[in-house]
């Protein structure tokens, strides 16, 4: 590692003065649509060099630093074809470069901050890569981010929890196998390794990149199944204004004897941001407030939220961004629906909408909030280097009958990597992390836990095996863990990958491998309490040893056929070991459930989409198989619980102008398997929702109708929890 | 492309109107158990927590099999508070020779012969031919046993070792 840190170093001293000594200049523009609207989060930059940079809130872009000379600029967005154009600069001079992107629904993955931790313009990543766009966002009508990832190919939320091709399965908030990131920094949840998706205000967040696979070997834990990375709004220059408003109503139970209120749940609330910004700083502060009545007995919230981002430009070569969210949440807490017998059960077996208030946690208390520094020094076109340091918080209260619960957590992180571009098309990254935990709770006890790694990834051309734009990608990381300052364990992740374009028409074929591994967070090892859903203690494992998995990948994407559509699909399979999972264990005092390393799995499948757009109408249609096999020493096979075998999302979007109307349909079938069958109520169904919505913009003002669960479906993805039953919800924004 | 463009949303819709949670009454055609009637006589104690139905497929002998052999393992709950409440129970299909009501008193159970500390036989279904005997009650394989009846009185709640041996075996 220190080999390869002090190459660096010399490669950059080497590099630095080549062609930097001459005069630098400053490359300024905008990136607009055919129509003339601003792209907003457009890359623009030099291909395979440390030059690029990205669109603020007015689609203007300024790059800095940049050597004198002939200048092949390149820009490109999600939903538009990329564009290049060669601009001369004098030394010591500026010059504008504006673009103007043409849309193309049909374009994959045209700009990917994911699948490294380098921009790629228009380049095939190695591993399945899905995005949600700022339009998408704003489409969608959300109140939270994973409402919108939600109808991303092969992803599914289970109560919260993200399943990327069936990762995570459903893990009583306890963990993730997937890594969220904002802006590139972690933010699992220190004490149980969770993600809180209303940590950044929606109005703050200007996409989301999903990396479909693991990811440990430039993320290091968690990143087992996935990575998804949110970026949020730069700060455009200038003084700058947004409200959104927005209210709601949840349709009542379709069936009569379902009924528990006599009027109509509601929801609401309110979000306001203003920025103001020069070319050398600039800052933004957005606040907000919402509120629900639920959809189902004792389910009301009020959410409070606050965010704020600032960037400086502290020199032509250095930029240093700093940003902070809050989010404060108190809500009931409808763990599940009652049976028979534990509420007014009107002769039913079951009350999907009642809940058992008695001896269950009545409310919960949530903070969560995060302080974040990023620092980017440009030392040449072809060195640059990054530094992160980072402070997440989490704070928990749960009210119960007789009982009360708490959990405050810390996570602290930093980062330092280096970039460096030998050629054009070569590039070397190199870096180290670390991460210290920690939490202090009556359930979790009081703990730490560290993390020190380092990581290198390596990507070059291929030129004598495949023709064209043919790059290998070549990395590894390895990671030491230790408990309560105790012994280290090592995990190292490596990871190999490829992309080889198939003719000039943008179709390509992509494979990889890789390693990835997930460490116990802090609460499945020392977790002790009674857990209410089965009336059985939950005893501490501090021995846990972290799950580990290999997975493969081998995907494609056709050309553009007949102009009017285009596939992409992959085949992925993970073999999984040290799987931690819920186990009864019988001592003296009685049966326990543990949390123990028992399982190795099989997860195999194919995920595709099919992309159209016609005139006006575009559409996709995306299909994952899932083929899960849990294998336990002394038990027979079986699928993995909580993965539905079938998934099926359909969207299309229909332009009138000024206004555009939208559908989402997700199914996913029944769930073979449960975990904990026999102490839970075993019903579940398939899943079918259609989501229907309507946008509408006239200068400043937009509007947005979300008729969300349009057709009243009354499903659960979890033992005895009713997901969201019809909602309409408008919103509008007023933008300056 | 304009009937293609119809045929999506019909066949969403179809799809996504059928399935879905239904209600379902408390001896509903999807039960795999047994079901029936309770009837409550006496005043309900202020230490009542919860009365549940459990179902034994051999008369348990000890505390421990009282305990282990209870089915379900984790109790339900029946609602006790009117003078007469439908139940059901999703059990096996196979024969059982002791279905009954327990009666819980406030406290956390262990899973464990201590547990029996905190619960009563409240009442169960008896013998129609001798009802001083327990009846015996199948569950046929895809459906319920429906009518099982029984009585729980309050006032004569009875401890397990009325019935079982509590120590070890």
């Amino acid at each position: 590692m220190h080999r390869a840190l002090a190459t660096l170093v010399c490669i950059g001293a080497s590099i630095a003065p080549l062609g930097w000594v001459a005069a630098q200049g400053v490359l300024r523009g905008t990136v607009r649509s055919a129509s003339g609207t601003s792209i907003s989060g457009a890359m623009v930059g030099i291909a395979g060099s440390t030059l690029y940079t990205q669109t603020d809130g007015d689609g203007r872009y300024r790059l800095s630093a940049v050597p004198s000379g002939e200048i092949r600029l390149r820009a490109a967005a999600i939903g538009y074809s990329p564009a290049a154009t060669v601009v001369t600069l004098a030394g010591g001079d500026s010059a504008t470069a504006d673009f103007t992107l043409e849309p193309s629904p049909l374009e994959l993955t045209p700009v990917d901050v994911v699948s490294t931790k380098l921009p790629q313009f228009g380049d095939h990543p190695a591993t399945s890569v899905a995005q949600v766009s700022p339009d998408e966002i704003d489409r969608r009508a959300v109140n939270t981010i994973d409402e919108a990832v939600d109808k991303e190919p092969g992803i599914q939320f289970l109560n919260g929890q993200i399943n990327i091709r069936g990762s995570t399965g459903y893990v009583q908030g306890l963990n993730s196998r997937v890594l969220f990131l904002v802006d590139g920094v972690p933010m699992n949840q220190g004490d149980r390794g969770g993600i809180n998706w209303d940590l950044v205000p929606v109005d703050h967040i200007e996409r989301a990149d999903i990396l479909k696979g693991a990811g440990s070997s430039l993320y290091g834990s968690a990143a087992l199944g996935g990575v998804v990375n949110v970026t949020t709004r730069d700060v455009p220059a200038g003084l700058h204004a947004r409200v959104r408003l927005t209210g709601g109503i949840f349709t009542d139970p379709p069936h009569p004897v379902w009924g528990f209120r006599d009027k109509p749940g509601l929801q609401g609330g309110g979000d306001g941001m203003i920025s103001y910004g020069t070319e050398i700083f600039g800052a933004s502060v957005t606040g907000g407030a919402r509120h629900s009545d639920g959809y189902r007995e004792h389910d009301s919230q009020n959410h409070w939220q606050m965010a704020a981002k600032s960037r400086w430009q502290t020199s032509p070569k250095t930029r240093v961004d700093v940003s902070g969210a809050w989010a404060d949440d108190r809500y009931d807490t409808p763990l599940s629906w009652c049976t028979q017998g534990e509420c007014d059960d009107m002769g039913q077996a079951y009350q999907p909408f009642k809940v058992d208030t008695g001896g269950r946690a009545p409310w919960t208390h949530s903070r969560k909030g995060y302080l974040a520094a990023q620092a980017r020094t440009v030392v040449s076109e072809r060195f640059a280097w990054h530094a992160r340091a980072s402070w997440f918080r989490t704070d928990f209260f749960d009210q119960r009958r007789d009982t009360s619960e708490f959990g405050i957590s810390n996570r602290f992180g930093a980062e330092v990597r280096v970039e460096a571009h030998p050629d054009s098309t070569r590039s070397v990254l190199v870096g180290g992390e670390a991460t210290f935990s920690d939490v202090t709770s009556d359930v979790f006890q009081n703990h730490s836990q560290s993390e020190y790694s380092a990581y290198a990834e390596v990507e070059q051309p291929l030129s004598r095996l495949a023709r064209g734009s043919a790059r290998l990608k070549a990395g590894a990381r390895i990671d030491f863990l230790a408990v309560d300052g105790g012994s280290l364990t090592a995990v190292v992740s490596p990871r190999l990958g490829g992309s080889f374009p198939v003719g000039s028409h943008g179709a390509a074929v992509r494979a990889s491998v890789g390693r990835g591994f997930r460490a116990p967070s802090l609460a499945e090892r020392f977790v002790d309490l009674v857990a209410p859903e089965f009336g059985l203690r939950v005893v501490p494992n501090p021995g846990l040893r972290p799950e580990t998995a290999w997975s493969f990948e081998l995907g494609g994407r056709s050309a553009p056929s007949l102009g009017i559509m285009r596939v992409d699909g992959a085949l992925f399979w993970t073999e999984a070991r040290d799987l931690i999972e819920p186990t009864l264990i019988v001592t003296p005092g009685g049966p326990v459930i543990q949390l123990q390393n028992v399982a190795e799995a099989r997860i195999a499948g194919v995920d595709a989409t099919l992309l159209a757009a016609i005139d006006r109408l575009t559409t996709s249609l995306s299909y994952t198989y899932l083929h899960t096999q849990r294998r336990v020493p002394g038990s027979a096979n079986a699928p993995l619980a909580y993965r539905p075998g079938h998934q099926v999302k359909l969207s299309a979007d229909y332009s009138l102008g000024r206004a555009n109307l939208g559908a989402d349909f997700r199914h996913a079938s029944r769930p073979e398997r449960i975990e904990l069958e026999g102490f839970v109520d075993p019903r579940r169904v398939p899943m079918n929702v259609l989501d229907l919505r309507a946008q509408w913009t006239r200068g400043p003002l937009e509007l947005r109708l979300l008729l969300a669960n349009a057709l009243n479906y009354v499903y659960n993805l979890v033992p005895q929890t009713l997901a969201p039953v019809r909602t309409t919800t408008l919103t509008a924004v007023w933008s300056h | 492309m304009r009937s293609g463009s119809l045929a999506w949303p019909l066949l969403l819709a179809a799809t996504a109107c059928g399935g879905g949670l239904q209600p379902e009454p408390i001896c509903g055609a999807s039960l795999i158990g047994v079901c029936g009637t309770i009837r409550f006589r006496g005043t309900i104690p202020d230490s009542t927590d919860n009365v549940f139905v459990a179902a034994y497929a051999s008369f348990p002998l000890t505390c421990t099999e009282l305990i282990a052999n209870r089915q379900p393992f984790i109790p339900g709950s029946v609602s006790y508070t009117d003078s007469v409440a439908d139940y059901s129970v999703a059990l096996q299909p196979r024969t059982y020779a002791w279905v009954l009501a327990v009666w819980k008193k406030v406290g956390t159970l262990t899973l464990t012969p201590a547990d029996t500390a905190l619960l009563r036989v409240a009442g169960y279904y008896r013998n129609p031919a001798d009802s001083t005997q327990p009846g015996v009650v199948t569950v046929p394989d895809g459906s319920a046993a429906s009518d099982i009846d029984f009585r729980v009185e309050f006032d004569s709640l009875r401890p397990a070792t009325d019935f079982v041996t509590c120590t070890a075996r």
